[in-house]
């Protein structure tokens, strides 16, 4: 029975879990630069949740980043963050999230297959621009040097769209009913 | 679950937070404003001198704040100087240095709880509106109280996990961890009704 | 009193509790059948968390379900997992919402808060960190959030599992010393052996409601043949 106290619960409880995922060792990854399994959180959240409670999961995660809670891989946190080079990264995950949801609640295909393209198109595309623009913003630094600076991290970011889509596909098979995204 | 607040005591950390956060908000402001790297250089040296002013320790954790920023601040630096334009890069660095540091100092010198009561009164207004603050502050409690017992919980499985194999445990701990989460939100949320839940008398 | 008329429930096409019909004036109930048996259906039934396929229930002449404010005061319920039931950080917190939830102010409840901490010897544990408690500890936490809202029935759904033999001891102590009414579901015959009244779940129905020593043995016999016929 989905009522609203679920959907407080599980907004707050998926906000938690993005802090715990950030505090994990990263991913290693064969060509050194680490994964951290935050990224993949911010995805899974618009994923599994759908682009509203997704979404809504994400702005709280930021929020208390805000209230100085050191949740941000790292232990980053605090009101600095929202200053720094980064800060359209951080800005961008609830949006990141809300995308990744609602591509995903309306693909109607393999949920596996939706995931990496929703978190392809939330995780990547929407996340990034919010991040260059970001950068943009607070660098003062043109904009074709913005998008210079930080594209160059995309490659590496793509796996992030393929570990996304392996946990979602694990998930449908391990707890269909999980995905409020497709109910 | 530990925030960021300093221990040690400043005379900041007895200002309003509202308060904080205004003049947090003109120092900012001002600082995109300004573009002499001679007067962002001013700016960066009054914030050093007054960070400092509250002892060595706590002008120390602020530096440790600035630290993730290293990289980013030195590359962007290094970026113009090839470019051909250092004075852009020193005004761009100082700017981004002072205005993280001044922010930091708001998130050193200010309490969780006085932030949160800030916020929730900030949020009040939309009362009117039909809107309660009352699901912000239970979800707030709810990821304060929840990040040790998943932290505790994804610790076990990484044990689990690493008694049967060699590999890092992070990866292939997250399917479990979500799912004892989606699992956890049933039952908190009924413990949650069983006193009332959102319909409930609690006010924040 | 508790009365229950008719309950039925239902999960998805398989019937969970078939058509019970009891009214319980004993001050110590319990309650026993095997996992599956529809024991926390019928805990939740009672606590007014679920709505029933059919029937009603009444605490005190209080329709748990259709009055859910009076309901709050008059029926309070322990789960199985305190990480599943304490929702705020720090125990004052956690123990001042059920009374907050019920309409008192901040500083009502938080004076009630420190008399309920103090009538348990844990006047220190106002702003402790609630992940600094051991699992007896936080069990006797969720303990004292539902004493807080003076239930006049308590229900308890196995909340001694995975705690060890003292602190399980030291829990069943504080019970017993409550005025409350207390409807303990359990799988262990030995914690409700001196009970007033015990009733028998299974597959939905009461198979046997009396004294412990009444039905008990029987329980334990079916329990432990080796027909018995585990969820494996």
């Amino acid at each position: 029975m989905q009522t609203k106290e679920n959907d407080l619960v599980m907004i707050a409880l998926f906000a938690a879990l993005v802090a715990v995922l950030g505090l994990l060792p990263a991913i290693p990854m064969p060509w050194g630069i680490p994964v951290t399994a935050q990224s993949l959180g911010v995805m899974l959240a618009g994923a599994v949740l759908g682009a509203k409670r997704g979404g809504l999961s994400m702005l709280l995660f930021i929020g208390l980043v805000a209230l100085g809670l050191p949740l941000l891989a790292g232990g980053r946190g605090g009101l600095g963050v929202f200053v720094s080079p980064t800060a359209g990264f951080v800005v961008g995950f609830p949006v990141a999230a809300f995308v990744t949801g609602l591509v995903m609640q309306n693909l109607r295909i393999d949920a596996m297959i939706a995931s990496g393209i929703a978190s392809l198109i939330g995780g990547i595309v929407v996340l990034y621009v919010m991040g260059i623009g970001g950068f943009w913003m607070l660098t003062d630094k043109g904009l074709m040097a913005s998008i210079t600076i930080m594209a160059t991290y995309i490659p590496g970011d793509l796996v992030k769209v393929v570990l996304t889509a392996i946990v979602v596909g694990a998930l449908v098979k391990a707890r269909p009913q999980s995905l409020l995204s497709r109910q | 679950m530990l925030a960021l607040t300093s221990d040690i005591h400043t005379p900041l950390h007895d200002w309003r937070a509202g308060v904080k956060l205004g003049l947090l908000s003109i120092a900012i402001v001002t600082l995109f404003l300004l573009k002499s790297p001679i007067l962002l250089a001013g700016a960066a040296g009054l914030t050093a001198l007054l960070y400092r002013s509250f002892g060595a320790k706590f002008a120390a954790q602020g530096l440790r704040m600035l630290k993730p920023l290293r990289f980013f601040l030195g590359f962007i630096l290094l970026w113009q100087v090839v470019l051909g334009d250092a004075a852009t890069g020193f005004a761009i660095v100082l700017r981004l240095a002072t205005a993280v540091s001044l922010a930091n100092l708001v998130t050193l010198s200010t309490r969780l709880d006085d932030l949160i009561d800030l916020v929730i009164w900030l949020a009040s207004p939309a009362r009117f509106i039909g809107l309660s603050p009352k699901p912000l502050a239970l979800s707030i409690a709810l990821v304060v109280r929840f990040v040790p017992v998943l932290l505790e919980r994804a610790n076990h499985m990484a044990d689990a996990f690493r008694a049967r194999s060699t590999k890092r445990p992070t990866f292939y701990i997250i399917l479990p961890l979500i799912i004892s989460v989606l699992e956890d939100a049933d039952h908190v949320a009924l413990a949650l009704r069983a006193r009332g839940g959102l319909d409930g008398a609690f006010n924040p | 009193m508790i009365q229950i008329q008719s309950l039925s429930c239902q999960y998805g096409d398989k019937t969970v509790l078939d058509a019970i019909t009891l009214e319980l004036t004993e001050a110590r109930v319990g309650i026993v059948g095997r996992n599956g048996s529809g024991k926390s259906t019928l805990a939740r039934a009672i606590s007014g968390l679920i709505r029933p396929e059919q029937g009603r229930i009444f605490i005190d002449g209080i329709d748990v379900l259709i009055d859910r404010k009076s309901a709050l005061s008059a029926v309070g319920i322990l789960f199985q997992n305190p990480d599943h039931q304490i929702i705020f950080p720090t125990v004052e917190e956690e123990i001042s919402f059920g009374l907050r939830q019920l309409g008192q102010s901040k500083a009502d409840a938080t004076a009630k808060t420190s008399e309920i901490l103090g009538s348990f010897g844990k006047s220190d544990w106002a702003k402790r960190p609630v992940s600094t408690l051991s699992q007896g500890q936080r069990h006797l936490v969720c303990l004292m959030s539902v004493l807080a809202m003076a239930p006049s029935v308590i229900i308890l759904d196995e909340p001694f599992s995975g705690l060890d033999i003292p602190t399980t001891r030291a829990l069943q102590k504080r019970l017993n010393q409550l005025d409350q009414t207390l409807m303990h579901i359990t799988h262990d015959p030995s914690v409700i052996a001196d009970y007033d009244r015990v009733l028998w779940i299974e597959g939905g129905k009461i198979i046997a409601d009396g004294a412990p020593e009444a039905v008990l043995p029987e329980y334990l016999r079916v329990m432990e043949a080796d027909d018995a016929g585990a969820h494996l």
